[in-house]
């Protein structure tokens, strides 16, 4: 198997993400002023960095917004670096839309903009919660190269929805009732009709469910109703029209949910539940033996309490 | 396409060093070797001999743990409650977790078999010990290697107890109610058993959780158990009781904010019905 080309090509066009003046990381421009760096589907590694989920920023005539700044301090300071190739403005907004670390962690490169941090209403109790465990675990993980990374706190919050205003260009924010997890954000630029769903929406990668997996499915009905052109998921890519692209996310969800109530009907336990449901997905989804038992116990430990 | 290649040859090179990784960790480390269980075992039992438990007492679990915050765990008796001898108490260890007592729980007769399933949370790789006592005083001991990590330090965020709720408790039965044999019984307790370990980031993330469980029927000791944030959030645990005739199955929770909940419910011979008796707070 000829692994190691493509491996040694990511690990030398990443090498250069270390360094203070940091290289820009590539980025696509997918609508008018709608700027993507598409994360990969592996495990944070010091060769990636935590580059793992998809990130970007929105320029206005006024200003600029990020969002999400990737899983550490040099991912932010590469996305930083492409923000300055396409543009002088400020950043005024860097949005986190949610409490996970390969979307929060490179945050820190920004601080010296002074941008307001845009959290959900819940994300503050989110980071008391895990903040220390996600630091500790990103040392583990990156050992000296996670020097710098910190959870910022977010200085503005979206309890229901934000309008952002970057000069002749809104962003609209929107945060959920608990799904992916219970601060879940998301924009929409109506400039160009880009949808930023971030985790709310996976493609290839193994769908997470760290929030509650019933509110999950609602929140993708409401999602379904916004009238995108473009989208930009938190995971993964697609040519696959809005709201199409959401199905596939939503019959593995859809199976979990099915198979769980079933197994709790027929009184298994969570460790046999957790053994069987959802198995039939298997094929269907990358890093799936990560991810999706541990959906299941989540998924098991919600239904439960159904009547 | 090519990306769709890059993330198959990216999930492939994963799954090889995954492979490797598990060959590595097959050598389950010998709980005898230890460090962290003496200095325990010399707290909880002194100088008193414990003897191999492989007969009388037994751990259930998967050794990978898929969620940290959420590992059930099985301790199941080997030898049944008999006048003759039975399993008073059983002790939960896990020895990595900053509260290594994971759970203390007092069986009888009455229970029919000592056994209690429950979901814990595990800070680090650890052992999970049970020690069975029996009623002639002696003590064994079984145990089992769990590779967990970051359940006290990252409670999950999922299923958040609403305050109307806390305290609300379920009862499920696997099947229909028998007289004079051991049902299997699921007792569930809606809180967020929180340690506050993981609170540096926010001072007003405050301690609470479950400090002990009585279950009675009528009238009579069935499981008492004292616990504390090494269970999950929302506490399940299953065990078994033996119904002699009709009587109030009933549990109280108490936890670290000294609130007392009770759930109670009218047992008799057939299908279970879940109406209650008396839920107060």
């Amino acid at each position: 198997m000829r692994l190691l080309p493509t491996t040694a090509l990511l690990a030398g066009s990443l090498a250069c993400l270390q360094g203070v003046n940091a290289a820009a990381l590539p980025v696509v421009q997918i609508a008018p002023g709608d700027y993507v760096h598409y994360g990969q589907h592996d495990q944070r590694t010091p060769q990636n960095l935590g580059d793992n989920a998809n990130i970007g920023f929105v320029v206005g005539e006024r200003c600029v917004a990020v969002i999400d700044t990737g899983g550490s301090l040099a991912l932010g300071q590469a996305l930083r670096a492409a923000i300055r190739e396409v543009t002088a403005l400020p950043i005024c907004y860097v949005i986190l839309t949610h409490v996970h670390p390969d979307h929060f962690f490179g945050a820190a490169a920004f601080r010296d903009e002074r941008p307001q941090f845009v959290g959900h209403a819940n994300l503050p109790a989110a980071f008391a919660a895990r903040g220390k465990f996600y630091v500790g675990t990103l040392k583990r993980d990156l050992g000296p190269l996670a020097e710098g990374s910190d959870v910022v706190a977010p200085t503005l919050l979206v309890k229901d929805t934000l309008e952002l205003d970057l000069g002749n260009r809104t962003l609209s924010l929107r945060a959920w009732p608990p799904g992916h997890t219970d601060n879940d954000l998301t924009a929409y630029d109506s400039a160009t009709g880009t949808l930023w769903a971030s985790d709310l929406l996976f493609i290839d990668h193994t769908p997470v469910v760290d929030g509650s997996i019933t509110g999950f499915l609602k929140v993708l009905d409401q999602l379904a109703a916004v009238p995108a052109r473009q989208y930009v998921a938190g995971h993964g890519r697609s040519s696959l029209p809005w709201p199409q692209v959401l199905d596939r996310q939503r019959r593995y969800l859809e199976l979990i949910v099915k198979e769980t109530r079933q197994a709790l009907r027929d009184k298994k336990t969570i460790q046999e539940a957790v053994d069987t449901v959802g198995q039939s997905e298997a094929g269907n989804w990358v890093n799936f033996d990560l991810f999706h038992r541990r959906n299941v116990t989540s998924a098991y430990t919600e239904l439960e309490w159904e009547d | 396409m090519l990306l769709r290649l890059m993330s198959g040859l990216l999930a492939a090179a994963m799954l090889i060093t995954g492979a490797a990784a598990l060959a590595n960790e097959k050598a389950e480390p010998n709980p005898a070797n230890s460090q962290y269980w003496p200095p325990i075992q010399k707290l909880m039992f002194g100088d008193r001999e414990i003897l191999d438990g492989k007969d009388v007492i037994r751990v259930y679990l998967s050794i990978r743990a898929d969620d940290a915050s959420t590992v059930p765990v099985a301790v199941k008796a080997q030898i049944e409650q008999k006048p003759e001898l039975f399993i008073k108490t059983i002790y939960l260890v896990v020895e990595r977790n900053p509260s290594p007592t994971a759970g203390v729980f007092h069986f009888g007769l009455d229970s029919g078999r000592a056994q209690v399933e429950t979901r814990l949370r595990f800070e680090d790789f650890s052992h999970v010990r049970a020690i069975a006592e029996t009623s002639d005083g002696k003590l064994w001991m079984s145990s089992r290697w769990v590779k967990a990590a970051g359940g006290c330090s990252a409670p999950n965020a999922r299923n958040r107890v609403p305050a109307a709720l806390l305290g609300k408790m379920k009862f499920k039965f696997d099947d229909d109610i028998k007289y004079n044999e051991p049902n299997l019984v699921q007792l569930m307790i809606r809180h967020p058993n929180e340690s506050a370990l993981a609170g540096d980031f926010d001072p007003t993330l405050v301690p609470q959780f479950v400090r002990s469980v009585v279950v009675t029927y009528a009238g009579r000791p069935v499981m008492t158990a004292e616990v504390d944030f090494s269970l999950s959030d929302n506490p399940s645990f299953r065990f078994y009781f033996v119904p002699r005739d009709k009587g109030e199955l009933r549990a109280q929770v108490e936890d670290t904010h000294d609130n007392r909940f009770v759930q109670a419910l009218q047992i008799q011979e057939g299908a279970p019905v879940l109406a209650d008796v008396a839920t107060a707070r």
